[in-house]
């Protein structure tokens, strides 16, 4: 089949779109040009922009937010804000970064761009299912978003009963319908991923030729098929208690307060790995690629993938070793919670055994790959900490948690994002950024983020609580030392911003791939016709065929 | 995709960015199976709970339990399983082309989701009557000094809205879907939206089948 048969259907696809377009090669970006077009677009590589656009203004909002919780306590006695205003603040900040950024990031944007191109498909399964998603992201985003602002909620990202159904007096009840909503367009995602990944996959694209970025969204699909419902279920009871008093939390009319934080965590434990899979998958493609070296133990990192996304399902009452539950439960989910680290461990082996003796080039793409894999390492063994109940019981709910939490989420996350967002830039936009800016960035990231939050593992240790904005004054000098490491951060946030927007317009234009990268995305012009393939793709014969190779793995798969 | 003996011809349109019809009609199962596990969760969660609170508190939620009324139930069981006859009869006519017996098997299937509707509306409404409805403030509940009996009342109400929710938009979804299908060529293009809400149907059916004893019959 060749793109030839691809003219006949189109009409099909996309209505508005002129025939004499078709087929021809015009790229995905001039298509079309109406707004229409991009609005009712069901071009999974639009659909990505269009995440990108939204989920980049949500980045904004939160780390805005974040600038003015870390302004607040540059000084100890609290008087920037009041208290309320500073609940406040925090909870925009949690709610916004978490449900609105960290967990749709990858996937939707990366993924949704992706997943198609790599394992030669025309788009997703259900493009207008892809579509539908977005809209009821913006939905429910827009909802949650505009109760946060307009009259406050101060519950914290996590909304805690009986805080949230029986004493805070604020609008809770529309933030959580929000958040509920947008679950449903993270199930309707995964849905499609995992459809399109079992059935879309071109000729000759066998399970093991699958590149580990399809890997780790297969499985983190399957924890938004798995997980989603539970905090939808969590949600909706909650919705029920605060506007019906129902009784499922509140003890007085016998419920269980601590029933919410089982439901509630039995999601967010996973979904701390759909934050961190896809970012996974985006380095292990970043790695190979500059090391010009085939990733080392293909199949174990793919394994690892799959069995991270099983375990963290066994783990979520490691956030409840001080509420009372039961000895012989905290020490099960303790033990568990260490097992994590074993795929988790795999994964960061595999990296670092790929980078050893390969080529290295340090461009933009793998600068950020490195300081991934630093701030993870760091994240995780703090998270072994964390872990293990003696230590839990000193630095639970302190600075210490604050500090794991964002080596991990912002750590794993947003530097994988970034990072991402430099590698396929070029065929997202068919422009080059500017080298030089993209190399001073990642190190302003890097650094700012290690003064922002290492201070802060200290803080906790001394027995610093979260969420609160008086402090005792011997605390002061880390807490500035903090705050100043969120002013670099801040500023390394921006620079992308600016130089990834100049070079649309002014950009070097980009061949199609830029970095002697392997893996099918790669074969397509940049940016990439309006149907992805002009001829049939050939699926690799091996994944990561790069020059170098490692001994190992070379017996390993042949 | 042929037709057997038919009086119109019975197949699937080949949509573009898929390379072949089975490939299609595959990812249409899989993509419908994989939201109905996800529906099942959601479920699964509430039922779950309403078990945990029968092993701690079996005395509380055995007295709560022998409010609800138990004929109701098991007729609305008995109307529900009907129903995914009737669908599934409405499927099998689909696969022969025979139009007109299928649309009269999908309304007969979206008469029955709704008697099951009714019937669980008097239900409601005898709980009313009875007091067994914990979170109306105006008119106080029956077994007031039981906590537990009314936790488990509510997970009651909790899951059997949701389910006849389900329900409402699954009779939506059959009406419309039954006038489409009442077009000449329906079959010719579309005929696998039958099957892929059946099982949609069928999941329904099925939530209420474990519902009825989680809710009613347990340790009754
Ligand atoms: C720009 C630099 C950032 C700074 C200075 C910052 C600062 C903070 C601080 C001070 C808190 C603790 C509030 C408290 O417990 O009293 C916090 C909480 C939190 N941050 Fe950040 N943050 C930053 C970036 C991010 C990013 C990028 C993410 C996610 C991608 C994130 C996710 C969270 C979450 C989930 C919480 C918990 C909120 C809660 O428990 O309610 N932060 N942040
Ligand atoms: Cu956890």
């Amino acid at each position: 089949m060749t793109s030839g048969t691809i003219t006949d259907g189109p009409a099909l696809r996309d209505p508005h779109t002129p025939d004499s377009r078709i087929g021809h090669g015009a790229d995905y970006l001039h298509a079309e040009h109406t707004l229409r077009s991009w609005f009712f677009t069901t071009d999974h590589k639009r659909i990505a922009l269009l995440y990108l656009a939204s989920i980049t203004a949500f980045f904004v909002i939160g780390a805005v937010t974040a600038g003015l919780v870390r302004l607040a306590l540059v000084v100890p006695d609290g008087q920037v804000f009041t208290n309320d205003t500073y609940n406040k603040l925090f909870t925009i900040h949690g709610v916004v970064m978490v449900w609105f950024f960290l967990i749709p990031s990858i996937p939707a944007t990366f993924g949704n761009f992706l997943i198609p191109l790599m394992i030669g498909a025309r788009d997703l399964a259900f493009p207008k299912l892809n579509l539908a998603s977005w809209y009821v992201f913006m939905t429910g985003a827009l909802f949650t978003l505009a109760s946060v602002v307009l009259g406050g909620v101060d519950t914290g990202w996590t909304f805690y009963t009986p805080l949230s159904t029986a004493f805070s007096n604020t609008w809770v009840v529309p933030a959580l319908i929000g958040v509920t909503i947008v679950g449903f367009s993270s199930i309707l995602t995964g849905l499609n991923f995992v459809v399109t990944i079992h059935t879309m996959r071109a000729p000759g694209m066998t399970w093991f030729r699958l590149p580990i970025f399809v890997w780790t969204h297969y499985a983190t699909s399957l924890i938004f098929l798995l997980a989603t419902p539970v905090i939808t279920v969590a949600l909706i009871l909650l919705i029920a208690e605060r506007a019906f008093h129902i009784g499922v939390f509140d003890p007085a009319y016998g419920g269980d307060p601590v029933l919410f934080q089982h439901l509630f965590w039995f999601y967010s434990h996973p979904a701390v790995y759909i934050m961190v899979l896809p970012g996974m998958g985006v380095i292990s493609e970043i790695v190979p690629a500059f090391a010009q070296k085939k990733l080392f133990g293909y199949k174990f990192v793919a394994y690892a993938a799959i069995g991270l996304a099983s375990v963290t399902f066994f783990v979520w009452g490691h956030h409840m070793f001080v509420n009372g539950q039961s000895d012989f439960a905290s020490v099960a989910f303790s033990v568990l919670s260490f097992a994590v680290a074993v795929p988790s461990a795999v994964k960061v082996y595999n990296w670092t055994a790929t980078i050893h003796k390969g080529s290295l080039k340090l461009d933009t793409p793998m600068l950020y790959a490195m300081g991934y894999i630093g701030l993870f390492v760091l994240g995780g063994l703090t998270g072994l900490y964390l872990a293990t109940l003696a230590i839990n019981q000193h630095v639970h709910a302190t600075y210490f948690v604050v500090a794991h939490f964002h080596y991990i989420m912002v750590g794993g996350t947003v530097l994988a994002f970034l990072g991402g967002l430099h590698f396929w830039w070029p065929k997202i936009t068919g422009r080059m950024y500017i080298e030089a800016w993209g190399r001073i960035s990642a190190f302003l990231i890097f650094i700012g983020f290690n003064v922002t939050f290492f201070p802060q593992f200290i803080l906790g240790y001394l027995g610093m609580p979260r969420r609160y904005h008086v402090y005792p004054p011997e605390f002061q000098f880390l807490n500035i030392l903090s705050s100043a490491g969120s002013t670099i951060l801040a500023v390394g946030y921006l620079f992308p911003m600016v130089y990834l927007v100049y070079s649309i317009w002014f950009g070097k234009r980009a061949p199609a791939n830029p970095w002697d990268a392997k893996g099918l995305e790669w074969t397509v012009p940049s940016p990439p016709p309006a149907h992805n393939f002009l001829t049939e793709p050939v699926a690799p014969k091996v994944p990561y065929d790069y020059p170098l190779q490692a001994r190992e793995t070379g017996r390993q798969h042949s | 995709m042929s037709a057997g003996a038919t009086d119109t011809a019975v197949g699937v349109k080949l949509v573009s960015h898929f390379a072949t019809v089975e490939q299609q009609k595959r990812a249409a199962v899989l993509g419908m199976w994989a939201w109905l596990l996800t529906e099942l969760l959601l479920f699964a969660g509430l039922f779950l709970t309403a078990l945990i609170l029968r092993i701690l508190h079996p005395e509380a939620v055995q007295a709560a339990a022998r409010h609800l009324k138990f004929w109701i139930g098991a007729t609305n069981t008995v109307v529900l399983i009907g129903s995914s006859l009737t669908m599934s009869g409405a499927i099998q006519l689909s696969r022969l082309g025979w139009q007109r017996g299928m649309v009269r098997f999908m309304l007969a299937t979206a008469a029955l989701g709704t008697l099951f509707l009714v019937l669980k509306g008097y239900e409601y409404y005898a709980d009313y009557h009875e007091h067994m409805m914990p979170f109306l403030s105006d008119r106080p509940y029956e077994l007031k000094d039981s906590p537990p009996s009314r936790l488990f009342v509510n997970l009651y109400y909790v899951a059997t809205s949701l389910h006849g929710l389900h329900l409402m938009t699954g009779i939506t979804i059959l009406l419309v879907m039954t006038r489409q299908a009442s077009r000449p060529g329906f079959l010719s293009v579309h005929q696998n939206r039958i099957e892929i809400f059946g099982l949609y149907w069928h999941f329904i059916d099925l939530i209420w089948i474990l519902a009825f004893p989680i809710l009613y019959v347990v340790n009754r």
